[in-house]
């Protein structure tokens, strides 16, 4: 090898290490950030038909989403702290009322209503919700799954 | 002694040099073969270059120091040296323009 030869190998070698690493950091730095995001930021649940009367408790979930997610399981229970009873959502038979997304992938603001029929036997009462849900999320090559949870959802039915 | 280190040191850097020049891009390549074809998980890479970047950081850390160390005392000996040198010929001229006066 001469040594203009040598000289643009090791220019070459230079330029690709330089954009290499620039690259891991990035990468780096973006998986970290992936890795610590949320599902949802700034997002609560809430009853929207307050004190429920019929047989359709209405939910709304509102906040918004960075990374595409598809949610890929849920559970939900109420929970009365006055009688200890305790009752699970059947999420078979949830309806969307304003939803376009919910199981889908659009980043953004996030505005999701459903209905879900008040489960056999659910009394009178105030009843403190928690509702889980495990999520697929996907940004670049990254993928992970993630698990956001939502409490002391107020539900009152009459 | 000092030349024999000397040599030492300058194959240490050209060894860091090439080190730096091959790494990255041998590891970006590798890796991301290896995470395309789900042969390692990404967590799996991303905690591997970390730590890799972790063990590099520091070798370099403390090279970087013992070298700077040698060099320093290397330059301060030198430059102890050369000030010695520099009386001793003083001193020469002056006897020779003793000796030139008394002839």
């Amino acid at each position: 090898m001469n040594n203009k030869t040598y000289q643009l190998v090791k220019a070459a070698t230079n330029i690709l290490s330089g954009v290499s690493m620039a690259t891991l950091i990035v990468l780096g730095v973006s998986f970290v950030g992936f890795n610590n995001a949320f599902v949802f930021n700034n997002a609560g649940i809430a009853v929207t038909n307050n004190p429920v009367t019929g047989d359709q408790i209405n939910f709304i979930l509102e906040g918004n989403r960075r990374h595409e997610c598809v949610l890929t399981r849920v559970h939900s229970d109420a929970y009365n702290d006055d009688t200890g009873e305790s009752y699970e959502f059947d999420f078979a038979r949830k309806i969307y009322l304003r939803s376009d997304d919910y199981l889908g992938s659009d980043t953004g603001i996030v505005d999701h209503q459903w209905a879900m029929p008040k489960p056999d036997g659910m009394g009178p009462g105030v009843y403190r919700v928690t509702l889980y849900s495990e999520f697929d999320c996907v940004y670049l090559l990254f993928k992970k799954t993630k698990i956001q949870m939502f409490d002391n959802i107020t539900l009152i039915i009459k | 002694m000092d030349k024999i280190r000397n040599k030492k040191i300058a194959k240490q850097v050209e060894r860091w040099d090439l080190f730096a020049r091959l790494t990255p891009t041998l590891f970006l390549a590798t890796s991301l073969l290896l995470v395309v074809f789900d042969v390692v998980p990404l967590e799996y890479a991303f905690y591997i270059g970390l730590t890799g970047f972790a063990i590099t950081a520091v070798s370099w850390w403390w090279w970087a120091i013992f070298t700077i160390r040698y060099l320093i005392t290397v330059l301060s000996r030198a430059s102890s040296n050369l000030t010695d040198v520099n009386t001793e010929i003083k001193i020469v001229r002056k006897e020779l323009e003793d000796l030139k006066d008394e002839q």
